[in-house]
């Protein structure tokens, strides 16, 4: 790992992050509807003094290219505005969100990392053909959150009784949502593991590492799960991104706290500087944490960073 | 005048009524005082919980426990008084005296007085403060005088005889003058009435937490108890996804729950158990489908007239919502005063509706769509997904399916809630449902006077009938001048509507609340239904 390495990524996060910025402007620009719509309130009758005011204060009289300057340079110099509808600093309102939505997203990835190891280690021990297993994953890793959801409350809470089906302040609620964001991912973990550790199986070390004694768990731990756990970081961070995206589904569905749900509410009115800046923050956590891996990766095996 | 008499008989009844009846369904214990209740509500949260600021129904349902009104409403829509005793109207119109209740208090410690009055109205209409349904409501205020602490005379620039109605709305509540004088965001998180509760905490994104005003003594007049609510603590959710919501109601981690579905309703109401359900009209404009005059299709009053019989919109209505709502044939809501039902004009009759389209030269064509002049009998009706419950989507779906067995080609089109603003605003349907809430027939005028075809400024019409008529425009301006003659004039306006086949009525539109069988003493403050929690008390 060089540092010629850390230079390219971190022009190539900014790149990112500038390009999220231009597209998620251009896509708000497009969305039917009117400014004045989030500021004042959808089919609002606010007298001309009022509209004239919200004009000027968020600038919306300046054409188009203008106002892409200004948002840019706001979000360069960190200074990210006023959101239309809260009437509030963006980044407070994030602030105040975004650490629920990183618990959430990182009690999932823990999660479908165990469930993914789990399934992988049954593979490797043939307990279950591995046909059976393979079709598990590809329909868990093809289920959508919201249906997830929902079945998990009804069997979890309304005909068990074990968990509630909505957040409360008891640790215990972040269950539910986070296996419904888990277990897709995990799905799609464990195909990428069990492919990889069915290989090193087959490999010549395995082969001597048994007739040299060892037990299946002895060969899991000391060389499959090693050569297993590459691609598994590299899914890893892939589905970060996909956890933070699911956050918007499961944080409405389980009434939780977060940026993804804040990021509904904000769309549906065109909250302009508020969605800009939480998906921005989302791409900026999404590029830390592909770094991370990229380093990680690096690490455990020297011929990535070069 | 008349207003005035009125008031003092049912002041009398209210007083009445408030030592006679008291909690029927819970004779067996008496109201205890403690607990925190948990109260889910699908409506959005509010971005500023100060309802001058804006003014819709989430800012109503978050505000109407700290911050209360002039006065309240019954169910038939008669004003009783809250925050004040009277309100008269003088001969011309021109002014209003209002008589304000002694020894009230905001929860600050300012009184309540003339002078609140008068700053709470100036805050309203200052532009700074973004009101929306708070201002048009004042339109014709001109200024407050306040002529001593309890007596606020209300200057008009013309006659508007809803006023007192108005003022009966949450969007018009009465708050701390010291209060109004932070600034518009400390106001918005933490604004101060003369309500039961005081917000103790707002988590954005998740709840609002309220506790007890210890000395509350402003209970409205359709109260159940005086002084201080018997909750220690109030909890309001936001949790949009109604299955959620009614999962959390059955796990008891949630006490009441709003927007409940009326096939959950129908089963509380069967099973008798653990679960109750509590249904209010709120007033206004009634759930109609209101037909574009501007349009090719609905330009000629035959095609109208056969696209209002071409359903079955009674049974619909039956089997879609599980008994829960009754079909209306009244353009406003059944708890606003003034409302004429005209069951004859909406009888379910294909062979007619075939006969007006034939009569209106539409022919039917191969593909069972009929065509005149080569135009399509097309009805495109812009749906928001964010309004519209399923039920009503299956009764549009249902329009659409027996519409079309007469010839009609209906398309339904799903969309947020921005995108149907857009449409609505830009003319791009031919029948639409647009709620509208206000307590007072007034509303009639806002959704059907020719003014409201031109757009506000932020390019939403109210009026989505595209009907001038100068009769109709003159009926119903006079209907809000004129205390005397009001009913009469209403009825002339809505019979022009009716004769005009501009608007297919459905059903009122409701607040559907399910609640606990340990939560005592709900009921919903009849002004515009939100549920009322200062008589709770857990059992």
């Amino acid at each position: 790992m060089t540092v010629s390495f850390a230079a390219r990524r971190l022009g190539g996060t900014a790149l990112v992050l500038w390009a999220v910025a231009t597209i998620v402007f251009l896509a708000i620009t497009a969305i039917p509807g009117d400014d004045l719509d989030a500021i004042l309130g959808p089919g609002s009758n606010a007298s001309e003094e009022a509209v004239a005011r919200a004009i000027d204060t968020h600038g919306l009289d300046r054409p188009l290219i203008v106002r892409y300057w200004i948002q840019m340079m706001s979000l360069a110099t960190f200074d990210w505005g006023v959101s239309f509808s809260y009437d509030a600093p963006v980044i407070d309102l994030i602030a105040d969100q975004l650490p629920a939505t990183l618990t959430l997203a990182f009690t999932s990835l823990g999660l479908a990392l165990v469930i993914a190891l789990l399934t992988s280690f049954i593979s490797v021990y043939g307990a279950l053909p591995w046909r059976i297993l393979s079709t598990i994953e590809v329909v868990s890793a093809a289920l959508p959150h919201f249906a997830l959801a929902i079945v998990l409350i009804v069997v979890f809470s309304t005909w068990l009784g074990l968990l509630p089906p909505v957040s409360t302040d008891d640790p215990i609620s972040l269950i539910l949502p986070a296996l419904t964001l888990a277990i897709p991912t995990a799905g799609f973990m464990g195909q990428v593991m069990r492919e990889t550790m069915l290989d090193a199986m087959e490999a010549q070390f395995s082969l001597s590492a048994r007739a040299r004694g060892e037990t299946m768990s002895g060969l899991y731990l000391r060389h499959l799960l090693r050569h297993a756990i590459l691609p598994a970081l590299t899914v890893a961070g892939w589905a970060f991104g996909s956890l933070m995206s699911g956050a918007v589904v499961v944080e409405a569905v389980f009434a939780r706290q977060g940026i993804g749900r804040t990021l509904l509410t904000a769309v549906g009115v065109r909250d302009m500087p508020l969605v800009l800046g939480i998906l921005i923050v989302i791409a900026a956590v999404y590029c830390l944490v592909t770094l991370i891996v990229d380093i990680l990766s690096a690490l455990i095996d020297p011929r990535v960073g070069t | 005048m008349l207003f005035s008499r009125r008031l003092s008989v049912l002041i009398l009844v209210a007083a009445l009524a408030g030592c006679g009846t008291g909690d029927t369904e819970t004779e067996q214990t008496q109201p205890q005082r403690g607990g925190t209740l948990t109260f889910a509500t699908a409506d959005a949260e509010p971005t500023c919980l100060d309802p001058h600021v804006g003014g819709n129904m989430p800012q109503k349902i978050a505000g109407i426990h700290v911050m209360e009104s002039l006065f309240t409403m019954t169910e038939e829509g008669e004003l009783l008084p809250w925050l004040a005793e009277s309100g008269v109207m003088s001969e011309d119109g021109m002014t209003w005296t209002v008589t304000l209740r002694d020894g009230i208090e905001f929860t600050d410690g300012t009184p309540f007085t003339a002078e609140a009055v008068k700053a709470n109205v100036e805050h309203i209409q200052d532009p700074a403060t973004e009101s929306s349904t708070g201002y048009l409501a004042l339109e014709h205020v001109d200024r407050v005088e306040a002529a001593d602490p309890l007596t606020a005379i209300i200057h008009m620039t013309q006659p508007d005889v809803s006023l007192m109605e108005s003022f009966a709305q949450t969007w018009l509540a009465m708050e701390s003058p010291v209060a109004l004088q932070r600034s518009m965001e400390e106001n918005c998180t933490s604004p101060v009435g003369t309500g039961p509760f005081v917000i103790e905490e707002w988590r954005k994104q998740h709840s609002i937490t309220y506790s007890r005003n210890e000395s509350y003594s402003s209970a409205p007049a359709t109260a159940g108890h005086e002084g201080p609510a018997y909750l220690d603590t109030l909890v309001l959710r936001f949790m949009p996804d109604a299955s959620s919501r009614y999962a959390a109601l059955q796990a008891g981690d949630v006490d009441v729950i709003d927007s409940a579905q009326p096939d959950t309703i129908a089963q509380a109401q069967a099973q008798d158990g653990q679960i109750r359900a509590l249904i209010g009209v709120r007033s206004g404009a009634s759930t109609r489908l209101e037909l574009n005059t501007g349009g090719v299709t609905f330009s000629d009053p035959l095609v109208r007239q056969a696209f209002m019989i071409a359903s079955d919109i009674d049974a619909g209505v039956e089997t879609l919502f599980f008994g829960t709502v009754e079909r209306s044939t009244s353009l406003v809501a059944s708890t606003t005063p003034h409302g004429t039902s005209h069951d004859d004009a909406f009888v379910f009759d294909q062979d007619r509706a075939n006969d007006l389209l034939d009569e209106a030269g539409w022919v039917l064509g191969s593909d069972g769509v009929r065509t005149k002049d080569g135009e399509r009998l097309t009805v495109r009706i812009p749906v928001s997904t964010n309004q519209s419950i399923p039920a009503e989507q299956s009764l549009l779906e249902q329009i659409q399916a027996q519409a079309g067995q007469v010839g009609f080609e209906v398309t339904l089109e799903p969309m947020d809630l921005a995108s149907w603003y857009a449409a609505a605003g830009a003319w791009e349907f031919d029948a639409i449902t647009a709620p509208y809430g206000k307590s007072s027939p007034d509303v009639m005028r806002i959704i059907f006077h020719s003014d409201g075809i031109e757009p506000a400024p932020s390019g939403y019409h109210a009026n989505n009938i595209n009907v001038r008529n100068d009769e109709l425009d003159s009926l119903l301006e006079r209907a809000n001048q004129d205390a005397a003659e009001r009913g009469e004039l209403y009825a002339q306006a809505q019979q022009i509507i009716i004769d005009g086949a501009y608007v297919l009525p459905l059903y009122d539109w409701q607040t559907r609340v399910l609640y606990r069988d340990d939560v005592a003493g709900l009921r919903l403050e009849t002004n515009l239904s939100a549920p009322w929690f200062h008589e709770v008390w857990m059992k």
